[in-house]
């Protein structure tokens, strides 16, 4: 060690700002710097590039549409002195806050700090990498937009209170980048194991059904209340209810509520209490944080999340797929490689075998499958007024089960990426990428068919009986979508790749590209379809819809088995990509 | 009494139900190089990332260089120089940004990393491939990538996890070569392999660890006597290679050669 110049060692380095931090963090910067750059050298790096502008171009417009919003709801509620309503608005965007980023996870590229392990950094500086990290994603971007609306409502109508506005919703947005970080946090940690990923995918999937059935029947009551009151009337009445009024007391004392109080009680001139709210505010920030903190020391300590191996299984019990197999001879018929005797050819049989085992262990896509789902409430709700005599109208059920499907996009459009290492044996084993991608769309085309006839129940349960014609020309539309997602899909997957962690919602690496065009496909898909119904239905020739839509679909076909045939081409192509990119660990 | 360079009490890891490392204590001398060996799955890999603080152990101490790791694992991440399983690359920087990066990491100031950045990579024969991608490597120039990294701030004490692997004998032969200079300026190697000619050659100390537990540790000299004296019908004077030492020790252990005959097999 003789000669070795070290920064910030003898006892100067002083902590999480200390010489030695900043040399850290200044490296950081510069290695995240380096790999940006680097990543500019290929066509993929430079695509994916643009897709980033793009995105962060989408957010900033997403939050500045939010952030207009609810601007002009805060000048409305601060020059009407309507404070009581002020924590709806703060709730809306703790909700954003906490959904935002698993909605856009597949576009964001996420950090795992879990490399700075082996080296001496600090706990307070992981600990500030780690919500700096958090600071450069979607939700943040998105949320300090809507905080940055409400302070100009505020300001605008009560210019007097421009910095209680600012203290109280910089506290407000601390406190939200710090929940965020440790719900993620505290959630990866859950799903790190199997099991328990199994059972919250199981759990996920039963309440969003629930979700789904549950919700006619409040809106059939909520539908015969509308009948009898005025909407104004309707509303006093809710809040004059006792468990609303109990819900706004007990909200009051949550960081949405309290933030609102505060600028209230600042407003009519009560600082004291206004200081107070802020107060326990900064307490549930010390809390989010400490909680946060505990789940960041334990990594820091060395919780491997990824490291844990399976439990191991009874020594006597046979796998199903040894490859080994002692009893092989016993079996009549079998040929001495172990064919199986399924009707489907054993390589398709095996990889739909593989992919019904890992679908439910791989949350990630579990949730993009099945949080969709959540949009027909949503889309049906905003047909309700337009359904008259239990017939829906003519939009709503196509609408609904395209929503429904939105998350496919990350099948098909990374259908190698849970492989992980595994892909090396695509390419050493004799089976044709062909067939493993064949396999792969049917299995996707199964769930997807299931996802669909779920929505379409849902929505008719919701919105009333579809019209025979809407039926058959949403069914051949779907025949256009498919074919048409699993055509794309198959070219973004062994083009644009990237490895899903099966364990973990946040924090995923991903492809800004391969996001962005897929998206730009399906909003191609439903303008199509969108475009053809209304063209259709103004001539009154819904019918004409069917015989369209399955001549794009004919089209779609031939596309998705040229892109198939092709595909051990394509995927030789792009090998070293497809193995360095889904077996890397950084 | 000499502070040992690595020591262990207890050492235990549990995940789940399966123990991986069951209460495994020993300890390394300063300037020797082990070799910490055992079949695939024993617990090598789990024991190297606890004593090199990527995984926190569920019961047991590590002590490195006579300090508890887990009082002062700033201190002794600053004196350790780690080539972990797997790595721990940065696949989109050149050689020269990951050296210069981990050199900071480790808190070299620019000029001394710089220097032994260029050092390095020249040792390591990856001077000019220094436009190259980390990610475009062969298997073999990554390993020699990670071997700068683990000493680019000198350590005391260096793990390293199946540092041969997939380097050709050339690189091999240089890599020994630095490794045991390094012994010979005082430096402590610990080291897991399946190559156990490599560990015959290099370490003066073993210990073996068979499904979670230290079955053996001591010289390899004390191991070869051991086997000897507990083995039938071993004459005087027959030298074991650790090979024949290993396999005795791990068929004590309840390890079995496998008799099922893959008759399918060509």
């Amino acid at each position: 060690m003789a000669g070795v110049t070290r920064v910030g060692v003898n006892g100067t380095s002083g902590g999480v700002l200390g010489r030695e931090a900043r040399t850290q963090y200044a490296a950081m910067a510069r290695m995240r710097w380096r790999m940006f750059v680097n990543g500019l050298r290929s066509i993929h790096g430079l695509l994916d590039l643009g897709a980033t502008g793009i995105a962060w171009l989408f957010y900033s417009v997403f939050g500045l549409g939010f952030g207009l919003g609810l601007c002009a709801a805060a000048y409305s509620l601060a020059s009407h002195s309507s404070w009581q309503y002020l924590p709806i608005l703060f709730w809306v965007m703790s909700f954003l806050w906490l959904m935002f980023p698993v909605l856009v996870a597949s576009f964001q590229e996420q950090s795992d700090l879990g490399i700075l392990l082996r080296f001496p950094v600090h706990f307070g500086s992981y600990f500030l990498l780690y919500l700096i990290s958090g600071l450069m994603e979607a939700s943040t971007i998105v949320g300090v937009l809507c905080c940055l609306g409400v302070w100009f409502g505020i300001v605008m109508a009560r210019p007097d209170l421009y910095l209680w506005a600012m203290l109280g919703l910089a506290v407000f947005a601390a406190f939200n980048i710090l929940l965020v970080r440790a719900v993620f946090a505290w959630i990866d940690r859950w799903l790190s194991q199997r099991k328990t990923r199994e059972i919250v995918g199981a759990l996920f999937m039963v309440l969003i059904l629930s979700m789904q059935l549950m919700n006619p029947a409040i809106w059939q009551h909520g539908h015969q209340r509308q009948g009898r009151l005025r909407q104004r009337q309707q509303i006093e009445q809710l809040l004059a209810e006792p468990w609303v009024k109990t819900a706004d007391e007990v909200q009051r004392w949550l960081p949405p509520g309290l933030a609102a109080v505060a600028l209230g009680q600042a407003a009519e001139q009560q600082p004291k209490p206004a200081l107070e709210s802020l107060g326990v505010m900064g307490l549930f920030l010390l809390g989010a944080g400490s909680v946060l903190g505990l789940r960041l020391r334990a990594e820091y300590r060395g919780e491997n999340l990824g490291s844990a191996p399976a439990r191991k299984k009874p020594a006597t019990r046979p796998g199903k797929t040894m490859l080994v197999r002692d009893k092989a001879a016993e079996r009549e018929g079998e040929d001495r490689l172990g064919e199986s005797k399924s009707n489907a050819p054993a390589p398709i049989a095996a990889i739909i075998e593989k992919e019904i085992r890992s679908l439910p262990r791989t949350l990630p896509l579990l949730y993009a499958v099945g949080a969709p789902m959540v949009l027909v409430l949503v889309i049906s709700g905003s047909f309700i007024r337009g359904a008259s005599h239990g017939h829906m109208p003519l939009l709503s059920l196509p609408l609904c089960m395209f929503f429904a499907q939105i998350g496919f996009r990350q099948l098909f459009a990374n259908s190698l990426g849970t492989e992980g290492p595994g892909i090396q044996l695509y390419f050493l084993c004799p089976t044709p990428m062909r067939t493993v991608l064949l396999a792969k769309n049917l299995f996707h085309s199964a769930v997807f068919v299931l996802v669909l006839v779920i929505a379409g129940f849902l929505a008719t349960l919701r919105l009333g009986q579809p019209d025979g014609m809407v039926v058959a020309a949403t069914v051949a539309w779907f025949l256009f979508v498919l074919p048409c997602s699993l055509a794309a899909g198959n070219i973004f997957s062994l083009t644009m790749p990237f490895r899903v962690n099966p364990g973990r919602i946040s924090r995923q690496p991903g492809s800004q590209a391969s996001a962005l065009l897929s998206l730009v496909m399906q909003a191609g898909m439903v303008g199509v379809g969108a475009a053809v119904f209304e063209l259709c239905s103004i001539g009154g020739m819904l019918w004409l819809a069917v015989p369209i839509f399955l001549a794009l679909a004919a089209i779609a076909v031939f596309a998705w088995v040229r892109i198939l045939g092709n595909s051990d081409e394509i995927a030789n192509r792009n090998k070293d990509l497809l193995i360095a990119t889904l077996m890397k660990a950084e | 009494m000499e502070i040992a360079a690595i020591q262990t009490h207890g050492l235990t890891r549990r995940f789940g139900e399966l123990t991986a490392v069951d209460d495994v204590t020993f300890s390394v001398a300063p300037g020797q190089f082990f070799g910490f060996l055992g079949p695939n799955g024993a617990g090598k890999s789990t024991t190297i990332k606890m004593l090199t603080g990527l995984l926190e152990p569920s019961a047991g101490t590590v002590e490195i260089l006579g300090k508890p790791f887990s009082a002062a694992a700033l201190d002794l991440k600053r004196q350790i120089g780690v080539v972990p399983e797997g790595m721990a690359l940065l696949g989109r920087l050149t050689a020269t940004e990951y050296l210069h990066f981990v050199g900071r990491m480790y808190g070299l100031d620019a000029a001394t990393t710089n220097q032994r950045t260029e050092e390095l990579l020249e040792f390591m024969q990856l001077a000019n491939e220094t436009r190259k991608l980390v990610t475009d490597f062969s298997h073999g120039m990554q390993k020699k990538l990670a071997m700068a990294a683990a000493v680019i701030h000198g350590p005391k004490v260096l793990f390293l996890d199946e540092p041969f692997e997939g380097v050709d004998a050339i690189a091999a032969g240089m890599l020994k070569n630095m490794l045991t200079g390094m012994i010979s300026r005082g430096a402590t190697i610990f080291l897991t392999t399946h190559v156990l000619e490599i560990v015959e050659r290099l370490c003066s100390h073993v210990a073996i660890i068979s499904k979670g537990r230290l079955v053996a540790f001591g010289s390899i000299d004390e191991l070869r006597a051991g086997v000897a004296s507990a083995l039938p019908g071993v004459e005087q004077g027959q030298r074991f290679t650790l090979e024949e030492i290993f396999l005795a020790i791990l068929g004590a252990d309840g390890h079995q050669e496998s008799t099922q005959e893959l008759s399918w097999l060509a």
